[in-house]
């Protein structure tokens, strides 16, 4: 469990609610200077993972672990956390937050946090009840990155925010990944998490379905897609076949997704002879859709 | 720099190559000379809002494949010996597969070969409207 290379290990966490299961036996490890976006639709166990992390609410089981140890409260100095929810100070002006930052953090940036809330077009002098709820965001963004932290966790960093600013999320993100910086982040923009991170996890009613490399979980998928003159026969050994994610037979379509390059499946295929034949790449999106089962219907073959 | 490239990552085509895909273009067309230094991992990412891990990917895969070398501390440079040459064989490369796919495209939706033929023959005279039809007995 002590690998160096790993910053952050989540090690078979479980969180119920009384009876309710938020978060089931969840393991993941995100090795040091990675950006790791973690998947999920609403209620998927996201933010009560990042809960358990932090220390706001105790795991039924399971552990998480920093560099190799438990949460201490030493470890906020070198870590920062955005919420999904703002929690700011709405009577509280944004320098004023900015001044509890100062005499909170030794490493307190004060140049980099007056050049952040430029790049958000931040008012310090305004209440944080008078901002809108993106300038609220953008506000406890400009607090988590002005501390230059070791560790980044943002959960929606980017919600509510205009996608100018959306890309300056994801700018900096990177920009403290590339100086050494591990980040860990939660997004429904699908796009922003295919470019920004390097390894995904996605969750689904609160367990582990699919992590990985992006580029990894890419290459591993593919769509097998023939059309026939009449309806779209059956094809032997689909349905037994491990590397089928699922079959969409559709009239005359016929749509399989395949773990691996598909090639065996795509022989099968052409010897019933289809009118048109071709073998498709998925993007993060198609991948996450199909491993949360929101694709088109699935249909069972045979 | 940061107008130079741009990537989909929307695409299935994974990001890292469509980017070395790019940075082999330029070697090979010019609008990146040898001996040309190009921005540090940390800059690309920035501009192409990618993440560094993949741009150094980038960079070692370019190294490996003689476009481009990397000395410590000094950064990464289009390499004055053979980079050129290497990076126009690989951009051949990218064009033979292109034309591979389209083949493979045109039998897929159920085009003779004859008339695949036929489209390719009016590709080339678009194309190259110095090229004549005789020559190509020889290939």
């Amino acid at each position: 469990m002590s690998d160096p290379t790993t910053t952050i290990s989540i090690n078979a966490l479980t969180k119920r609610y009384g009876q309710t299961p938020a978060v089931e036996n969840l393991s993941i490890a995100i090795p040091k200077g990675s950006i790791f976006g973690l998947l999920g639709t609403n209620g998927a166990g996201k933010t009560t993972t990042f809960k358990c992390m932090l220390g706001l609410a105790r795991p039924t089981s399971g552990s998480v672990e920093f560099n190799g140890q438990p949460l201490s409260p030493e470890m906020f100095e070198h870590m920062s956390y955005v919420p999904e929810r703002c929690a700011l100070y709405e009577w509280m002006s944004g320098a004023e937050h900015l001044e509890m930052q100062r005499r909170s953090f030794k490493q307190y940036d004060a140049k980099r946090a007056a050049q952040l809330m430029d790049m958000f077009a931040l008012d310090r002098k305004k209440k944080i009840g008078k901002y809108s709820k993106g300038q609220q965001t953008a506000m406890a963004l400009v607090l988590a990155f002005s501390t230059h932290p070791d560790i980044l966790i943002l959960d929606e960093p980017a919600s509510g925010l205009d996608p100018v600013h959306q890309r300056h999320v994801l700018d900096l993100v990177i920009g403290e990944a590339a100086s050494g910086a591990t980040v860990l982040f939660s997004s429904h923009q699908i796009g922003q998490v295919e470019r920004a991170a390097d390894r995904v996890a996605i969750l689904h009613q609160g367990t582990l379905r699919l992590a990985g490399e992006v580029e990894q979980l890419k290459a591993d998928v593919k769509v097998v897609e023939a059309t026939f003159d009449s309806d779209a026969p059956s094809v032997n050994g689909l349905q037994s076949d491990p590397a089928i994610g699922y079959v969409q037979r559709t009239g005359k379509l016929l749509r399989v997704y395949v773990r691996g390059k598909g090639e065996e499946i795509e022989k099968a295929i052409a010897a019933k002879s289809p009118r048109s034949l071709r073998v498709l790449d998925q993007n993060l999106e198609d991948i996450f859709l199909s491993t949360v089962g929101a694709s088109p219907s699935n249909e069972s073959e045979g | 720099m940061s107008s130079v490239f741009t990537v989909d990552p929307h695409s299935g085509v994974p990001i890292y190559l469509q980017l070395i895909e790019q940075i082999k273009r330029s070697v090979a067309l010019g609008v990146l000379a040898p001996g040309e230094q190009l921005p540090t991992v940390k800059q690309l990412a920035t501009d192409l809002t990618l993440n560094p891990n993949t741009v150094a990917r980038v960079y070692r895969e370019l190294e490996r494949d003689g476009i481009i070398e990397t000395s410590p501390g000094r950064g990464s440079f289009i390499r004055s010996n053979g980079g050129v040459g290497n990076a126009t064989r690989a951009a051949a490369d990218v064009a033979a597969a292109a034309i591979d796919a389209a083949v493979r495209e045109a039998k897929s939706i159920g085009i003779a070969s004859t008339q695949a033929h036929d489209l390719f023959r009016r590709a080339i005279a678009r194309w190259y409207p110095d090229h004549h039809e005789t020559e190509d007995r020889s290939l």
